[in-house]
């Protein structure tokens, strides 16, 4: 698919839907918090890892993916989740805890799970790693199509799991990408405290996988690459470890001062700088830029209200869902 | 005596004092040279020990707890922060088939002191990968030593005795117990009057926190701080409650169990793990074996269900145990 | 000679920002030496250290989980 202009104000949508997702997230997360810290207080509780900064990634490879591929995410979902598709207003009631929620409640944000789109995460870094892969060998054993798509950190690429998975995906070509989001930061280790190699796209040769890397932390770039990789995919060719430079703008969770972070390595949001380029390049004017922003906050909106309009789940339902084949 | 600490300060003096003299030890974890581990043990050690000894690891369980087991077998003694205990599910071979069997299959010729720092529980809506306790998961694996300390004396002088044990000891702290900021200003029973001079407490000893003669509840981590809430409300009532911290899971102090129900003959057992195969059950059939005519009533467990722990707030505060639910117990038993 | 314990205008950043004192880590009442961590002190997420500014018998005047200010006097060394 050309990079036409239409695809690229799509990237701008979602990109903004989904910062206003995480704007409205933190505004509500602090709310009755404070002065004192309680994380079960307020309408939000719990931890919270917010997506700003890596929303080129979820907009750029989710436009690469048809509605049967298949997506794990990880403890920082939202940015993925939106640009996947996922339900805008039963995610926010899901945050929330309502009855409405994707889970009804039982998940809560790190748990967000809507197989109407074909979207699971986890809160165990690289747990995604295996399960991606297996949904791959599923479509495969089905004779159905779909590839999978797992979305981990760098920071996850030090886990046996992703290391264990990758050959196996080389050994059996499976068709799998794996989009590992480098934002420099695992909790407070920095990729080059962690990591014996520059790039983890360098460790898909040990694999016989592809590797790419993207720099840029831009959607144009990241969906072409992410491209190229599905098509390597669907085309039975194997699997890709696509490594996507990115930011994390809110901290590992909120709270996080991230005082251990140098001056000269603060991060860049790339909003701001994916607006002006394509205010350049004449696919938005100014005004139609902001124009989008304010619908996306305005639908955001309509989610938060919805999310807190909605019921609180009964405390008997704690006890429903632990096995399939049993009455709710 | 005048100076009271939380459990996080507590545990970070006893590591500081044997660091300061032991140079076999040293500390792993992941963020811990900056962060100094899930509850600030290590806090400043990054300074005051240098990277050597105080090694921030990659997100890499499996590889650096085994490496800690390697480094004991070695001569070391090695400390590691495991955060949080829902992530053992990533290392746990190690645990399993490793630090716990090396000393039996080698017939003791080969010992593997490492003491390993594993945060539990939940009632902070953080769903059902990080709020578990699973310490029977870990207490079932022989070969492991299991401490729990409750409050800032022990978690003082427990750790200093986890790190003069020739063994691998899983020391646990509920989050909601460390007296750390991010988890609400502290609760009062955890805060201690802790010496400033080194101290240890013994492994293996029930600690009786209240008296009583009515009905005994037993609990450990959270649920003691709960049980002694359900106490004071009970004391209103005038029933009369004594409450028995285990604080260490192996070796287990069955005899001062027994000695507390064989007093009151009745038994409420606390624990937020989940109901069944664990802790709960093994406290009363420490009981049921020693002599079941203690007991004047059959005994009740107050405890997680057997489910996932549900995020949505109303539905986690509804299936923790919580002083609600203990009083209730034991009225039920005193009816 | 008494000496106030006030919080310090460099305990955190932002001048707008407040906090609580979470814990006093002495009684009131005890002696305290210059240097001593007195109290810990919550903001946000983070928690910080309160020093003794000097040696004495600590006089607490706010209690934990009241919100403060820089420069707020908290105690009294006495």
């Amino acid at each position: 698919m050309p990079l036409t202009p239409e695809l690229r104000r799509g990237f701008w949508r979602t990109m903004c839907l989904s910062r206003a997702f995480d704007d409205a997230m933190i505004a509500l997360y602090w709310e009755g918090k404070l002065p004192i810290f309680q994380f079960g207080a307020g309408p939000l509780p719990g931890e919270l890892h917010c997506s700003n900064g890596a929303e080129p990634v979820g907009a750029g490879v989710c436009a690469a993916l048809g509605p049967e591929d298949m997506i794990t995410a990880d403890h920082r979902p939202h940015h993925v989740a939106v640009a996947r598709g996922v339900d805008l207003d039963r995610m926010a009631a899901e945050l929330l805890g309502r009855r409405t929620g994707l889970s009804q409640g039982k998940g809560g944000h790190m748990h967000i799970y809507d197989p109407a789109v074909n979207f699971a995460s986890s809160g165990i870094i690289a747990e995604g790693m295996a399960v991606a892969a297996g949904m791959a060998l599923a479509r495969r054993l089905q004779k159905r199509p779909g590839i999978a798509v797992a979305f981990i950190g760098e920071g996850a690429a030090n886990q046996g799991a992703f290391h264990e998975v990758c050959n196996m995906v080389g050994l059996w070509k499976l068709p799998v990408v794996v989009v590992v989001q480098d934002n420099e930061w695992a909790v407070s280790t920095g990729k080059r405290e962690s990591t014996a190699v520059e790039r983890n796209s360098d460790r898909a040769s040990a694999y016989a996988m592809a590797g790419e890397w993207v720099g840029t932390n831009d959607p144009d770039d990241i969906f072409l690459a992410a491209e190229r990789a599905v098509a390597r995919a669907r085309a039975g060719e194997g699997g890709t470890i696509l490594e996507l430079r990115t930011a994390r703008l809110a901290g590992h969770f909120m709270g996080d001062q991230q005082a251990y972070i140098p001056a000269q390595m603060k991060q860049v949001d790339p909003l701001p700088l994916y607006r002006e380029k394509l205010i350049r390049d004449g696919v938005l004017s100014a005004e139609e830029a902001d124009a989008i922003a304010a619908e996306a906050k305005a639908r955001i909106a309509r989610a938060v209200e919805f999310a807190k309009a909605s019921p609180w789940p009964e405390p008997a339902e704690a006890m429903a869902h632990v096995f399939a084949g049993e009455p709710a | 005596m005048s100076r009271i600490l939380t459990m996080a300060r507590a545990g970070r003096e006893a590591l500081d004092w044997e660091m300061e003299r032991r140079p076999e030890i040293v500390c792993l974890g992941e963020d811990v040279f900056k962060m100094g581990g899930i509850f600030g043990t290590m806090d400043g050690f990054g300074a005051k020990y240098g990277p050597e000894r105080v090694i921030s690891t990659p997100i890499s369980e499996t590889g650096f707890i085994g490496m800690a087991a390697g480094a004991a077998m070695a001569g070391m003694h090695p400390v590691v922060d495991l955060a949080y205990i829902d992530f053992i599910g990533v290392c746990y071979n190690v645990l399993l088939n490793c630090a716990s069997k090396t000393h039996y299959m080698s017939g003791g010729a080969v010992k593997v002191p490492m003491t390993l720092l594993i945060g539990t529980g939940g009632g902070y809506n953080n769903a059902a990968q990080h709020s578990q306790c699973l310490h029977a998961t870990v207490a079932h694996i022989p070969g492991v030593k299991v401490v729990y300390p409750s409050n800032a004396y022990d978690a003082k002088g427990m750790l200093h005795t986890a790190l003069r044990d020739d063994n691998f000891v899983i020391y646990l702290t509920h989050k909601g117990t460390a007296g750390v900021g991010w988890m609400g200003p502290p609760i009062p029973t955890t805060l201690a009057e802790v010496p400033e001079e080194p101290y240890t407490v013994p492994f293996g000893r029930v600690k009786v926190y209240r008296e009583g003669t009515d009905v005994t509840v037993t609990g450990l981590g959270m649920s003691v701080h709960e049980a002694l809430k359900a106490a004071a409300e009970l004391e209103k009532e005038g029933i009369s409650v004594e409450v028995v911290d285990l604080r260490s899971l192996v070796p287990l102090d069955r005899e001062g169990i027994m000695e507390s129900v064989a007093k009151t003959g009745r038994l409420v057992v606390t624990d937020e793990d989940y109901l069944s195969y664990g802790v709960s059950g093994e406290v009363i059939a420490t009981v049921a074996e020693r002599d079941p005519g203690v007991f004047k009533k059959p005994p009740v467990r107050v405890t997680m269900p057997d489910i996932p722990i549900p995020f949505s707030r109303p539905l986690e505060q509804a299936v923790l145990p919580l002083a609600g639910r203990i009083a209730d117990a034991v009225r039920r038993l005193m009816s | 000679m008494a000496t106030d314990v006030i919080i310090p205008h460099d305990l955190w950043e932002e001048d707008d920002k407040t906090g609580s004192i979470v814990v006093w880590l002495y009684r009131d009442g005890s002696t305290v030496r210059q240097g001593d961590v007195i109290a810990e002190v919550l903001v946000e997420k983070v928690t910080l250290e309160l020093v003794a500014p000097a040696s004495g018998v600590l006089r607490i005047r706010v209690e934990p989980e009241v919100v403060v200010s820089k420069g707020d006097l908290v105690a009294v060394i006495e």
